[in-house]
């Protein structure tokens, strides 16, 4: 599915307290200021408490629904998390993860359960593309240990048909003005990484 | 002005801001929450929090037959705390505009069950009204005021978590003058004593008869031709699935369902020869449908708990079109291809992952409670708000939780019926204002002997940080009179006595010689929410050579503890609370001293 005949989706996993909600909050502004129809939905409440968080975003000519069954392209803030978020994506849909990201639950932390690592196996198999980044390292590199989120939007900013105004509107939706700067270089950075990991 | 998004709550305060609407109240709760949050941001409409459901509703009424159009906005299930008023406004009628927003939650995301709400509106006998997305939310709050102050009557504008919680573009429209409506004094219409009563009930029932005719010709019920020979009737976001996943058939939308337009539903029957009912959790829609002697594919296809989407109401009425009476027309099924929802990826090779369910904060006060709470054999009767996760594993500190300000009157009763101390009270801060406080008058009244444990957070905290009574936090930030619930029960002439998690052998302590106690007392517990109070963080050590694994600090569940092969590790998540170094009998934990303030 493309924004030119429907709604493309993104869905955004990750762990409460990572900032998945806001993430959604920019692609969804971008969205807008990219001259597109858009909808978006999230689950507040318990769900905040720690645990998983998820977010979506639909945008295209005109979106009827919030959700969608299935997603084009999953953007995890964190690796379990982007395990789960896998049977989220349409066969041949994109998996953006920041691997340097592992947030173990508490049964991982009582031993009861592994944290799993399979994850480039587990994205081989069922014929999803992995885009595999480091987004601490990025936003340190960026200047803002605080950016992460921004390098993973920045990868996705290689699919998305969204100029980098439209990127820099939703960005000042959600994050602290004096931010902007550190959150577009964080941005570019994930693009730039995006793109070296496709070419090769 | 370009259209804005905004998440559902928010076009509902400000749809009614547009409308000229002047005064929201309701309590907290998940997905309605951030309605009064939003009026309180804007000019020309007055926005509060009230101690629990019904006095919201009450206050509601009030505004209204002051002149003041008026939302008022709850949860599903705050609706049935606050039946007793809603139930009766619905005969004595409104003065200015009466919008209930009922927030329900289907799929449980955050509440104890999955009530649908649209059958009190119709208990009620009182229009409905059910946005799809954020625009509808914000059109629907001015025709909702118009059709209260036309008929006399309560509205119900009804949304869902994905209406309530999804964002979408809105448009905003040209505000409306309103013109004033000054109280006048109607003792037969307000005054609800039989004699008057009776003289109302009659009115509802021809108001009914009158509302249905204004919901046949309402807007809001719109057919959308379809090129293939099959309908949907549905409503709310319902709507967006339906119309998502058949795109080519014919649909009648109805955005006002009650009471349902019979001779709109009987013209759509005229275009299509099968007709399928979606709709999310009850047969609302369908049984009306049914009791007018048509067939319909209802419940036996489209599943009746939990949220729809695209893909279930798809797979759900895919194969009821293929066979069956012949169609007058062609039937084409559009590819599943079109529907974003396959080919799909079928989780083929994907370990079993492990669980990530909420847990409470690292630092979080409550753990400490539980901690010392579990060491003694008494039976926790739990509440809701944060705490009600100290019900899981590895705490498992709480044997219930039913509904909000159960716990005491649950403890009352266990230790009543056993004749001894049995069960223990576990309330939080605003829940024991919103019911546990007239629960706390009975165990009183009626000599129970018993203990009630307050978590005064300072915060309704599960919510989002909403203020309450005894902070006298307004939803705008400004301060107001706190009340001091220590107070509050000694007024009463219950014990009552203080602690805090910081002094966790204290509060240890106290809850140890309180159970020995006889007669009722309450201990509250005053320590504020970690995202509230954000202390300093403290190092925390862990001395290997003293740790020997033997898992009582493990035991409070706090996700800054893990185990190791020898010895425990200390995240870096950690705040540094020093629960588990109060915890540990093996001086195996050092934590680096509080700094005297």
């Amino acid at each position: 599915m493309s924004w030119t005949d429907g709604a493309f989706t993104v869905s955004l996993v990750g762990v409460g307290g990572q900032g998945v909600l806001r993430a959604a909050a920019i692609v969804a502004h971008a969205a807008v200021s990219a001259g597109f129809d858009v909808k978006s939905s999230e689950i507040k409440g318990m769900s905040q408490r720690g645990g998983s968080v998820l977010s979506t975003v639909r945008f295209g000519a005109k979106v009827l629904s919030p959700v969608a069954g299935k997603a084009d392209l999953v953007i995890a803030t964190e690796l379990l998390e982007g395990l789960r978020g896998l049977p989220l994506l349409a066969r041949g849909g994109t998996l953006i993860c920041d691997t340097s990201a592992r947030i173990p639950p508490g049964a991982v932390l009582r031993r009861e359960q592994e944290y799993p690592e399979s994850l480039a196996a587990a994205a081989a198999a069922n014929g999803v593309r992995l885009i595999a980044l480091d987004a601490d390292s990025l936003a340190r590199e960026a200047g803002n240990p605080r950016t992460a989120n921004s390098a993973l939007l920045g990868a996705a900013s290689a699919l998305l048909p969204f100029s980098d105004d439209d990127w820099q509107h939703g960005l000042m939706s959600s994050v602290p003005p004096k931010t902007l700067e550190s959150n577009m270089r964080a941005l570019r950075l994930g693009r730039e990484t995006s793109n070296q990991e496709a070419s090769l | 002005m370009q259209p804005q998004l905004m998440s559902g709550n928010e076009a509902i305060a400000h749809g009614a801001v547009r409308a000229g609407g002047g005064f929201a109240c309701g309590y907290p709760g998940t997905p309605s929450t951030e309605i009064v949050e939003t009026a309180a941001k804007l000019e020309g409409i007055h926005a509060q929090w009230c101690v629990n459901e019904k006095v919201a509703m009450e206050t509601a009424v009030g505004a209204s037959l002051a002149g003041t159009r008026t939302v008022v906005t709850m949860k599903h299930v705050g609706l049935n705390v606050a039946m007793d008023p809603f139930m009766a406004v619905s005969l004595a009628g409104v003065n200015a505009g009466l919008v209930v927003v009922s927030a329900d939650d289907p799929g449980m995301h955050s509440s104890q069950n999955e009530q649908d709400n649209r059958t009190l509106a119709r208990f009620a006998k009182i229009p409905l009204l059910e946005p799809s997305d954020s625009q509808e939310a914000y059109d629907f709050m001015a025709e909702a005021f118009a059709l209260s102050e036309e008929f006399d009557t309560p509205v119900m504008l009804r949304t869902t978590t994905r209406v309530s919680h999804g964002r979408g573009l809105v448009a905003a429209r040209e505000p409306i003058a309103v013109e004033p409506r000054p109280y006048e004094r109607q003792i037969s219409k307000y005054v609800m004593v039989p004699a008057n009563a009776k003289g109302r009930n009659h009115r509802a029932l021809e108001r009914l008869q009158e509302l249905r005719a204004r919901s046949e010709a309402s807007a809001l019920n719109v057919i959308e031709p379809g090129t293939m020979d099959f309908g949907i009737i549905t409503s709310g976001v319902a709507y967006e699935y339906a119309k998502e996943a058949f795109p080519e058939a014919w649909i009648l939308k109805l955005g006002f369902s009650n009471p349902l337009p019979y001779a709109k539903v009987l013209e759509f029957y005229g275009h299509v020869s099968k007709v399928a009912v979606v709709e999310e959790l009850d047969p609302f829609i369908e049984e009306q449908v049914r009791a007018m002697g048509l067939p319909v594919i209802g419940k036996e296809a489209i599943p009746a708990e939990g949220e729809l989407d695209q893909a279930t109401v798809y797979r759900a009425l895919a194969p009821h079109l293929a066979g069956g009476p012949a169609p007058r027309g062609p039937v084409s099924v559009p590819e599943p291809a079109q529907l974003a929802m396959a080919p799909e990826v079928d989780a083929k090779d994907l370990p079993v992952l492990p669980v990530r369910p909420p847990v409470l904060c690292p630092g979080c006060p409550h753990r400490g409670v539980f901690s010392t709470l579990r060491k003694r054999r008494m039976v926790p009767m739990g509440d809701i708000g944060c705490y009600t996760l100290g019900a899981l594993a590895p705490l498992l500190a709480l044997d219930t939780s039913l509904c909000m300000g159960a716990s005491i009157g649950m403890m009352a009763g266990f230790n009543k019926a056993l004749g001894r101390k049995a069960a223990v009270g576990v309330i939080g801060d605003s829940t024991f204002f919103h019911s546990g406080i007239t629960a706390l008058l009975d165990a009183r009244y009626n000599e129970v002997e018993g203990l009630v444990v307050i978590l005064d957070n300072r915060t309704t905290a599960m919510t989002g940080q909403q203020g309450h009574p005894g902070t006298g936090i307004h939803p705008d930030g400004s301060d107001g009179p706190a009340i001091d619930i220590v107070r509050v029960c000694l007024g009463i002439g219950v014990r009552c006595s203080t602690a805090d998690v910081a002094d966790y052998k204290a509060l240890d302590k106290l809850i140890k010689d309180e159970i020995k106690t006889p007669g009722l007392g309450v201990i509250v517990v005053q320590s504020p929410c970690i995202l509230l109070a954000r202390p300093e963080k403290r190092t925390v050590e862990v001395v290997a050579e003293n740790c020997n694994m033997c898992g009582l600090c493990l035991a409070i569940g706090c996700p800054a503890i893990a185990p190791g092969d020898d010895f425990i590790s200390i995240l870096e998540n950690c705040i540094g609370c020093g629960l588990c170094a109060d915890i540990c009998n093996r001086a195996a934990i050092l934590i680096e001293p509080a700094v005297a303030v």
